[in-house]
């Protein structure tokens, strides 16, 4: 048994925040994922708000201070990150950049990261493919491939079900990714059919 | 020990007043502080650097020499000279020169520059910066010792059978100091030569200085210069005092919040708590000076800057004062108490010249 260290890099700026909400989604979804397999795992959340003045004066003075020295420390020696940034203006939050912009040099390079991102409307649902996902390839993470993102319908809407899906999938794939796992086999449809039954209850799904 | 102050040498609005010095002015006061310096019974005297905007001191060499004509006893260094962009063989024209006219009353202080812009004005780019240095340095260090040079390297036109003069005074080169914030590569170059190391540290926290003056050390011991605790290590400080802790934050405060450096960024108090920014009374800035020994062993000189930020004249003379009167007379008792014998003071001329006639014709170092 292997013991993970996560950072879980949350930019929302109201409390509570659908950032957050969605940030600690997706952490539970990774650390059951990872359960599973019997890891051990540490998680690390860093609210960027609370170092919002140290962020500034960290772009001003070039040194952290101690309060923002041990997020960025927590950051640099994870074995995995999730980020979730809202989206501002098509694109993730400026605070949020502030805190990338300050990490150490290659700080994320060879990290796995999984990128989430929340937004007003689901016409902003890309932001995470044309914003997030340049960012972090320039950083050299290892992004995972599935990205979740939530729009205010997804929280409140009869379809919010669907938001859990894709959050455990991604939270599988992306605890795949931390442990190096080979994906899992699709079952054969000819070998185990879904009961007639189930069939009936139609779009009940999980 | 040695105690001094070093100066950046900005011209910037004294933000109580609306005044901006004229270049004019600025140089004036630099030369004033400086006389001031001496007449306080301050060791060191330096000057920065700059070739752009705010900043007058681009002419270090001619400065010194107009203050070692003015002073007697002062000891003349810079904070930096710049070794990237300047050419070796000015700077170990220039500083053979003051040397001569100074009567070995100087050393220096090398440093990159961090100003990107100012880099291909002289024809050089700031990511070449460590190699810079590393190449220039050794290029200077060898002018400085050998009458006849043959050199080529990758920065700079070769040399054949080239000689820099006038040669060192005594044949004893200019002590050198290497100062640099965060780049370890600076420390072991300093170790490497067995010159001294300057950790700026008003800047940064105190952890940066540590390692840095601490890999320092290692590798001066490892390159055969002596023990780790014989290094040759400098430090600055910022402080601006008052009679009583109160009044000097007040009227330090908008000297603070709009400082070039650091100014609309942290607070006075963050500031004060995070790097050696002493804003306080004289016995605060003793113990906090005192302070840095613990965690960059007993170090060889202490350099403060005091004139910045549109700091007038006359505070920055009152500032001397002070430093002269109350703060340096205690500390050089403690510092003397604390330090072992084996501790050497940092080489002047006359330590070096001497150290140069007793060990016999080995001027050069071996290596």
């Amino acid at each position: 048994m292997t013991t993970s260290h996560l950072a879980v890099i949350t930019a929302g700026l109201t409390q509570p925040s659908s950032t957050r909400l969605l940030a600690d989604r997706l952490t539970d979804a990774v650390v059951r994922s990872l359960r599973e397999t019997n890891d051990e795992v540490v998680v690390e959340v860093v609210e960027v708000r609370d170092v919002a003045h140290d962020l500034t004066n960290h772009v001003l003075t070039g040194f952290a201070s101690p309060e923002l020295q041990v997020r960025l420390d927590a950051i640099a020696e994870a074995d995995a990150v999730i980020v979730v940034t809202p989206i501002y203006a098509a694109s993730f939050s400026g605070l949020f950049k502030m805190l990338i912009d300050v990490l150490p040099t290659d700080a994320l390079r060879d990290t796995p990261v999984l990128l989430g991102a929340t937004g007003g409307t689901a016409r902003h649902s890309l932001a995470i493919e044309h914003a997030l996902r340049p960012l972090f390839a320039h950083l050299g993470a290892l992004v995972a491939p599935v990205g979740v993102f939530a729009a205010s319908d997804d929280w409140g809407s009869a379809d919010a079900g669907l938001l859990g899906e894709r959050i455990t999938r991604a939270g599988r794939s992306f605890a795949g990714l931390i442990t190096g796992t080979s994906k899992t086999r699709l079952p054969d449809p000819f070998d185990e059919v879904t009961p007639f039954a189930t069939l009936l209850q139609g779009s009940s799904r999980a | 020990m040695q105690f001094g102050i070093f100066t950046v040498g900005d011209v910037t609005t004294d933000p109580t007043t609306g005044t901006t010095p004229t270049e004019h002015e600025r140089i004036a006061a630099t030369v004033a502080i400086a006389r001031k310096a001496e007449e306080v019974g301050l060791d060191v005297f330096a000057t920065g650097e700059h070739h752009n905007p705010p900043f007058v001191p681009s002419a270090p060499t001619t400065t010194l020499a107009y203050i070692a004509a003015q002073t007697e006893r002062i000891l003349l260094s810079t904070s930096t000279t710049l070794i990237t962009t300047t050419d070796p063989v000015r700077i170990a024209e220039d500083y053979a020169t003051l040397q001569h006219l100074s009567n070995g009353r100087i050393d220096l202080m090398m440093g990159r520059g961090n100003t990107g812009p100012v880099y291909p004005w002289f024809g050089k780019d700031i990511r070449d910066g460590i190699p810079l240095a590393i190449e220039n340095y050794a290029l200077l260090h060898q002018l400085w010792r050998e009458d006849v040079v043959n050199w080529s390297g990758q920065f700079r036109t070769p040399l054949q059978g080239f000689t820099a003069t006038p040669r060192p005074l005594d044949g004893i080169p200019p002590f050198v100091w290497h100062g640099s914030i965060r780049s370890p590569e600076i420390a072991e170059q300093a170790a490497y030569y067995g010159d001294g190391f300057f950790s700026n540290h008003i800047f940064w926290p105190a952890s940066h200085t540590k390692q840095m003056v601490a890999l320092y050390r290692r590798r001066f011991e490892h390159y055969g210069h002596g023990s780790a605790d014989q290094a040759i290590v400098g430090l600055g400080g910022q402080v601006f005092m008052r009679k009583n802790s109160q009044d000097a934050v007040r009227d330090f405060r908008p000297y603070f919040d709009n400082a070039p450096v650091y100014g609309h960024g942290p607070s006075l108090e963050e500031f004060t708590s995070q790097t050696p920014l002493t804003v306080g009374s004289p016995q605060e800035v003793i113990e906090r000076t005192l302070g840095f020994r613990e965690y960059a062993g007993d170090y060889q000189r202490q350099l403060w800057l005091v004139d910045h930020a549109g700091l007038p004249l006359p505070t920055v003379l009152e500032q001397l004062d002070l430093l002269g009167e109350e703060v340096v007379p205690v500390l050089r008792k403690e510092f003397d108490a604390l330090r072992p014998a084996h501790v050497p003071e940092a080489p002047t001329h006359t330590t070096l010249l001497a150290a140069a006639s007793s060990s016999e014709p080995v001027k050069e170092n071996a290596r």
